[in-house]
C-alpha cells in the first residue's frame, strides 16, 4: 500500500476542524475523529477490513482540538503501517488512549487557561481605547499558536508517528502552559490598573485611591476561588454601585 | 427595522455559536468578536465593542474542558448587542445607560445557554448511536452524515440561547427602562469598569498559577504607579 498523498491528508485535516461536530457525553470527539479520519482510511482499507476499523475508530476519543491534528497524523502513519501488515509494538486504539489525556490537559492549560485570558486582555486594551479593530487583533494573537499546532502537530505526527509522543517532552509543553498563565496574570494586572486609571482620571479622583482596587480585586478572587458563581459576582457588584449611586454617593463630591 | 435587526442577529448567532464547540474554533465565538461583529452588521460596531468589552473577560475562566458546558456568553454578547441597537432605535435610547440595561438583562439568560447546549450534546447521543447503527451494518456515508447532522443540533442550541435571551431582552427591556435608567445615570461608568474587573478577578482567583493573588497585585501596583507618575 502506498503512501498517504498530500490531498488525502489535506482532506483529513481540514475534517478536523468539525472534529466536535458531533460531540456527545458518551463518546465525546469519537465520532467526529472517524469522520476526519475517514477518507484516509477509505484509501488504506477495503470492505470488512474498513468497516472494522472505521467502527474502531468511532469509539472513544477525546483531546484538545488544538493539539487533535497531531493525534490524527500520527494515527494516519499507524494506519499506514497497518495497512502494509508491518509488525506494530503499540496498538492504534492504545496509543489513542495513551496520548489524548496529556495533550487535553496540556491543550486546556495553554490555549483555554493561558493564551485565552492573555490574548482577550491585550485586545480589551485596544478596545477601551476605541480602537475598532481590537477584534482582529485578538483574532490574530491568538490563533498564531493554535494554528502552529494544527498544522505543524499534524505534518510531525504524520512523519514520526509513534515518536511523536517525545513532542510533549522535547518541547516542555507543560511548563510553557504555565509560563503562559503567569504572563497572562500579570499582563491581567496592568489592564485593571489601565482601567482603574482611566476611570479615576475622567472622573477626576485623586489618582492615589486607585491602589484600593487591588483589596477590592483580591476579595473578588478569593469568592471566586471558594466557588462563588461569576454570574453572582456580577450581580453583587452591580446592586452595591446602583445602590450606593442612588443614596447619593458621589465620589466626586465625597472625596 | 426591528425584525431584520434580530434576523441579522441571528445570522451571527448562528456562525459565532456553531464556533463555540461544533466548528473551526477560531475564536470567532469570544465577545470581543462576536458582539463588534453583530454591531458592525446593524450599523453601530461602537456599541458591540463596548458590549465585547465588558462581556470578554466574565466567563472566561470558565474552561469548556471535557464535558463541562459554560454559560453562553458569546449569545449574551450578540443578544446584548441586538437588544441595545435596535431596541435602542425603537424606543429611542441610547448610550452607555441603555447598553448596561440591556446587558443586565442578557446576562442572567446566558444560563440558558448552557441548557440548550447540554440538550444539543444528550441528543448527539442518538446521532452516535445511529451513526454506530450505520458502521455495524457497512453504510460508512451514512455515519459520516450522521456526525454532520451533529452540527445541526449545535446550531439550534445557538439559535435557541440567541432567541431565549433576546425575546426575554424585548420583554424586560422596555419594562425596567423607566425604572432603573435613572439608577444608572450615576453609577453607568462605574458598572462599565466593575464589569471587567470582575471578569479579571474571577480569572486571577481561579487561574491554576502559583502566587496568582501576588502575581496581580505586583504587576497592579506598578502598572498603575508608572501610568500615575510618568
Amino acid at each position: 500500500m502506498m503512501n498517504l498523498s498530500p490531498m488525502i491528508r489535506l482532506r483529513v485535516w481540514l475534517r478536523l476542524f468539525l472534529l466536535q461536530g458531533s460531540w456527545n457525553f458518551e463518546r465525546l470527539q469519537g465520532l467526529g475523529f472517524f469522520f476526519a479520519l475517514y477518507p484516509a482510511l477509505q484509501k488504506l482499507y477495503r470492505d470488512e477490513q474498513l468497516q472494522q476499523v472505521c467502527r474502531e475508530h468511532a469509539g472513544y476519543f477525546n483531546t484538545h482540538p488544538f493539539l487533535a491534528p497531531s493525534v490524527a497524523g500520527a494515527v494516519l502513519e499507524l494506519e499506514q503501517r497497518r495497512s502494509r501488515n508491518e509488525e506494530q509494538t503499540v496498538n492504534i486504539q492504545d496509543f489513542k488512549e495513551m496520548v489524548a489525556a496529556p495533550y487535553a490537559a496540556v491543550g486546556d492549560a495553554m490555549f483555554w487557561g493561558g493564551l485565552r485570558p492573555l490574548t482577550a486582555g491585550i485586545a480589551i486594551l485596544f478596545a477601551v481605547k476605541g480602537i475598532i479593530l481590537a477584534p482582529l487583533i485578538f483574532l490574530l494573537l491568538f490563533n498564531l499558536l493554535p494554528f502552529w499546532f494544527r498544522i505543524f502537530g499534524f505534518m510531525y505526527g504524520y512523519r514520526n508517528g509513534l515518536r511523536s509522543l517525545e513532542f510533549l517532552q522535547q518541547h516542555r509543553l507543560p511548563d510553557w502552559a504555565i509560563r503562559i498563565k503567569e504572563t497572562a496574570v500579570v499582563l491581567l494586572g496592568g489592564v485593571s490598573a489601565f482601567l482603574v486609571f482611566q476611570q479615576l482620571q475622567a472622573e477626576q479622583i485623586p489618582k492615589g485611591l486607585g491602589f484600593l482596587a487591588i483589596p477590592l480585586v483580591l476579595v473578588l478572587a478569593l469568592f471566586a476561588r471558594r466557588g462563588i458563581s461569576t454570574l453572582l459576582l456580577v450581580l453583587l457588584t452591580t446592586a452595591v454601585i446602583i445602590c450606593l449611586s442612588l443614596f447619593g454617593f458621589e465620589p466626586t463630591t465625597w472625596l | 427595522m426591528l425584525v431584520v435587526d434580530l434576523f441579522l442577529g441571528a445570522l451571527v448567532a448562528l456562525v459565532c455559536g456553531l464556533d463555540r464547540v461544533a466548528v473551526l474554533q477560531i475564536m470567532i465565538s469570544r465577545p470581543i468578536v462576536a458582539a463588534p461583529l453583530a454591531g458592525w452588521l446593524l450599523g453601530d460596531i461602537e456599541v458591540g465593542l463596548q458590549v465585547g468589552l465588558m462581556i470578554e473577560l466574565l466567563w472566561l475562566a470558565r474552561l469548556p474542558v471535557g464535558a463541562a458546558v459554560p454559560p453562553d456568553d458569546t449569545q449574551v454578547a450578540i443578544a446584548g448587542t441586538v437588544l441595545a441597537v435596535a431596541l435602542g432605535k425603537l424606543l429611542g435610547l441610547e448610550g452607555i445607560e441603555f447598553i448596561l440595561l440591556c446587558l443586565l438583562v442578557a446576562i442572567p439568560f446566558g444560563k440558558f445557554g448552557q441548557f440548550f447546549d447540554r440538550f444539543a450534546r444528550t441528543r448527539n447521543r442518538r446521532t452516535m448511536e445511529r451513526a454506530e447503527a450505520a458502521l455495524d451494518s457497512g453504510n460508512l456515508s451514512a455515519a459520516e452524515l450522521y456526525h454532520l447532522s451533529g452540527i445541526a443540533k449545535f446550531a439550534l442550541a445557538a439559535l435557541g440561547t440567541y432567541g431565549v435571551i433576546v425575546g426575554g431582552g424585548i420583554v424586560l427591556v422596555p419594562a425596567l427602562a423607566p425604572v432603573l435608567l435613572s439608577g444608572l445615570e450615576h453609577s453607568a461608568e462605574w458598572i462599565r469598569l466593575a464589569l471587567p474587573v470582575v471578569g479579571i478577578a474571577v480569572v486571577v482567583g481561579t487561574i491554576n498559577v502559583n502566587r496568582s493573588l501576588t502575581l496581580f497585585s505586583a504587576s497592579f501596583g506598578m502598572a498603575f504607579l508608572l501610568m500615575w507618575l510618568v
